[in-house]
């Protein structure tokens, strides 16, 4: 759980979000409030709606209502690119990396958006070039060393494990330096030590970088471990939000979510 | 030759003064090496040291070092040794229990750790150490909402002593200047194959006395570079990276993580490589089943050059002069073959590359000096303080060497190596009875059972306590046999058996990866270790490299039946030690079921 508790101040609101897609609402009037420097998951079924509001925040699809602010201005119906620009990264669920390329070209291929340099100067290699190069570089190894990546620099992402692909593709949104990050099913497919080190990741993220999370997640006991916050979504709808505690003795989640493991489970 | 009379911290003063910004160390970082320069070095020995006494280290209290190698392990070691403490490395990889034996044996008031998982591990014993005083953390990462206030952070120390340098920036010097040559530099904790691990005193004076005296095998100057890779903990790697280095002034450097520790390698190609017969196996087996798996073309090159590089391997040992056909076979035998093999290893520079720790079998140093490095094999202990044997001028195969300048070294009637005490250890710490049954009459004994040969070359024939005597009365020593099998790429470990008994059996650990390749290569399914263990055709792919060593060996030396263990040897089943070596009497209890099926 986070342990940051300086700052309560609310970093991303979304307040009455409602997309449909032909017939399917997928979001209906959904709001919620994420503090600056909490870990808030979404939880729900399949089909519920996580990635959608992902989709929503980052840009990739506009709401047809409501709006989404963060840190106070408003972003909804901008870019993605203007989006990531103003400090929300994303990790995908499924991988989304060159894979032909190396860790270390596809982390700073993240850092795009902060080279200030033109095409002249790019193809000579001159003055301002070289310099955010090499600025860019160092923060990429400061995340190559965060996620233990250093023995893999070199190595094409398309042959590493999946467990290990997860991680770049963690380290990728990492290098966009976000203030919020938005991370899709980190763990899906790993085993059980893959799991607990990216647990600890993003615990570090979170602590260390002092970075806000928003976890969409179907492992129970991982969301439960490290949230401070929790949403279920049903059908597009908010079915209820708050602490794990709360969450896991809520009747309506029980019912629509937890209620159906348990019975798998028995 | 004279005992040197100074001690390390006063060594290091003298090096910063004489290399001022030269390289000291390198260490990796953010995908760069950085150096260190001497002035830097003592820069942060002196504040670390004097942020030790702020914190209320006095002379002879005992700082423990539990982490991966890296400069920040070196600092503190001196540090302690600054203030006359005295410093004991405990190895990273092992567990809590381990771990509170050494801290609490030793009776450590500090422990500097290296990360988190090391933080971990003392603050779920710490209840149990009433000593304990502090836990100085190198890398904090994770460690921000830790509470416990113990810990404390390695530049939060070094920050304490700075400020005290500059309050009085004489004092480091004078703490300096009180160091005792016969004072206790470290504890070095054997690893122990028998019982728990024992702390061995080694004096600043008797262990540099022996390193000048090997030096004379090495001769090192201050253009050497060496990767610190092997566990500091160890005397050897001690000697190596920290101590070695205060003498003759060459730069020392700290890989980035022990997952790119080969690939570093690679990247500084030291001029001097030190490893343990594991690392050299390993090595060997590598190239061997690489051949195996390339074209045609290489596979042919290899099998061609290989008998030059044999004949020649045999001239260089002797040191006897190369005729000059084989000069020009060899020479082409290097370029297009051996000099590629060499950059691959790391080994380009290498100029001397040094086995010991255990014995190694010959096979494998010939193929190191078949590629034109020139690899020697060393004999020491602990208890010696790391002063033992090595080849002075020609290498014979099987021969650990002379003895050297420092060591006063002769032979029991029984053949037991036995060392004058003056160079040696000073005792187990806190463990009378045992010292008293090594150190006696003036004399180390070694517990190591060797021979000379007519020319004074020394040959280790085994452990006094493994050596087997079967049901025929014939003595037999079965490193020399494990080695010989341990030469296959597809064995990891062998444990030869067989006291007491009408012939020898063998325990034979799988090297998985190059079995696990075999098998895919002959379409042999398979699951994980356990399934390759119980396959028969692993079995027979066994015996037939098991047939291939008897045939080297006499009759009551062949290994008659072996039996492929079904689990891999873990240091953490206490089958084996810190430093991967085999606990006989472990395992010999653990598969005591297994053995006695052998012998029906």
């Amino acid at each position: 759980m986070a342990v940051i508790e300086n700052n309560h101040c609310i970093q991303l609101q979304v307040t009455d979000l409602s997309i449909s897609f032909g017939g399917i609402q997928a979001l209906n009037t959904i709001s919620l409030a994420v503090n600056n420097g909490e870990i808030y998951s979404i939880i729900g079924p399949n089909g519920a709606g996580k990635t959608t509001l992902f989709n929503c925040i980052s840009g990739i699809y506009h709401a047809q209502e409501g709006s989404i602010l963060f840190e106070s201005g408003e972003i909804m119906g901008m870019k993605p690119h203007q989006i990531a620009q103003r400090g929300i990264a994303r990790a995908f669920q499924n991988i989304e990396l060159f894979r032909g390329m190396t860790v270390l070209d596809n982390l700073m291929s993240a850092r795009g958006h902060a080279m200030r340099y033109g095409f002249l100067r790019a193809a000579l290699y001159l003055g301002r070039c070289s310099q955010e190069e090499v600025r860019c570089r160092d923060e990429v190894e400061e995340i190559i060393e965060f996620l233990d990546l250093q023995n893999l620099r070199k190595s094409p992402v398309g042959s590493l494990s999946y467990g290990l692909q997860k991680r770049v593709e963690l380290g990728r949104a990492l290098a966009m330096r976000p203030k919020l990050l938005l991370i899709d099913e980190p763990v899906s497919g790993m085993n059980m030590e893959e799991t607990e080190d990216m647990a600890r990741y993003m615990l570090d993220i979170n602590e260390e970088m002092n970075i806000t999370i928003i976890l969409v997640e179907h492992e129970m006991g991982l969301v439960m471990d490290l949230s401070d916050n929790v949403m279920v979504l049903n059908f597009g709808t908010k079915i209820a939000e708050g602490s794990p505690q709360e969450i896991a003795q809520d009747p309506q989640v029980i019912k629509a979510y937890l209620g159906e493991t348990l019975q798998l489970s028995a | 030759m004279e005992k040197p009379n100074t001690t390390y911290p006063k060594l290091l003063v003298e090096k910063a003064r004489m290399y001022q910004n030269r390289v000291a160390m390198r260490e990796k970082y953010k995908g760069i090496w950085q150096e260190i320069s001497w002035n830097t070095y003592l820069e942060a020995v002196k504040h670390f040291s004097l942020g030790l006494a702020e914190l209320g280290m006095k002379a002879g209290d005992h700082l423990s070092i539990l982490g991966e190698n890296c400069p920040q392990w070196v600092f503190a070691d001196l540090a302690a040794q600054s203030l006359r403490g005295i410093s004991v490395g405990i190895y990273p990889t092992n567990s809590e229990d381990q771990v509170k034996y050494i801290l609490d044996h030793s009776r450590s008031r500090f422990v500097v750790v290296g990360d988190q998982e090391q933080t971990d591990k003392v603050l779920a014993i710490k209840d149990d150490l009433r000593m304990l005083r502090n836990i100085i953390v190198i890398d904090m990462k994770g460690l921000r909402h830790y509470d416990d206030p113990m810990i404390i952070s390695f530049g939060a120390v070094e920050e304490m002593g700075r400020t005290a340098d500059r309050k009085n920036p004489d004092r480091f010097y004078e703490l300096v200047a009180q160091t005792d040559p016969e004072d206790v530099a470290f504890l070095i904790y054997t690893s122990g194959t028998t019982g728990p691990p024992k702390g061995c005193m080694i004096p600043h004076q008797n262990h540099m006395f022996n390193l000048y005296g090997v030096n004379e095998i090495f001769r090192f100057t201050d253009r050497e570079s060496v990767v610190s890779y092997l566990p500091l903990c160890h005397i050897l790697e001690r000697g190596v990276s920290v101590c070695i280095p205060l003498i003759t002034g060459y730069t020392i450097n700290f890989a980035e993580s022990i997952e790119t520790v080969q690939e570093n390698i690679h990247e500084i190609s030291p001029t001097f490589f030190a490893a343990v017969p594991r690392i050299l196996e390993k090595m060997h087996s590598a190239i061997q089943i690489k051949f195996q798996d390339t074209t045609r073309f290489k596979h042919f090159m290899y099998n061609l050059w290989t008998p030059v590089g044999k004949r020649v391997a045999e001239y260089r040992m002797a040191k006897k002069p190369l005729p000059w056909r084989w000069r020009l076979l060899y020479g082409l035998a290097y370029l297009s073959i051996f000099r590629t093999l060499r950059d691959k290893m790391g080994l380009l520079k290498c100029r001397l590359l040094m086995s010991g720790g255990a014995p190694i079998a010959p096979e494998i140093l010939t193929f190191f000096h078949s590629l034109g490095v020139f690899a020697i094999e060393m004999w020491a202990l602990t208890e010696s303080c790391g002063g033992g044997t090595g080849p002075h001028h020609e290498i014979k195969p099987g021969s650990v060497g002379q003895p050297i300048a420092s060591v006063n070294l002769k032979l029991a009637d029984d053949g037991e190596i036995l060392i004058k005490d003056d160079s040696v250890f000073y005792g187990y710490y806190r463990d009378p009875d045992a010292t008293k049954e090594v150190l006696r009459d003036g004399q180390l004994h070694t517990g190591d059972v060797g021979r000379y040969d007519e020319d004074g070359h020394l040959y280790i024939i085994d452990r006094k306590k493994d050596i087997i005597i079967t049901s025929g009365g014939k003595n037999i020593s079965p490193s020399e046999i494990e080695n010989k099998m341990k030469c296959s790429p597809y064995i990891k470990e062998a444990i030869v058996l067989g006291d007491r008994r009408r012939y020898l059996s063998a325990l034979v650990q799988l090297e998985y990866d190059n079995v696990g390749n075999w098998a895919q290569n002959h379409k042999i399914p398979y699951t994980n270790y356990k399934s390759l263990a119980r396959d028969p055709d692993v079995y027979e792919l066994i015996k037939q490299e098991v047939e291939r060593v008897n045939q080297t060996l006499a009759r009551v030396e062949t290994v008659k039946k072996f039996l492929i263990l079904e689990k891999e040897l873990d240091q953490d089943d206490e089958e084996l030690t810190a430093t991967q070596k085999v606990k006989r009497k472990v395992i010999a209890k653990r598969f005591q079921k297994e053995v006695e099926e052998m012998y029906r």
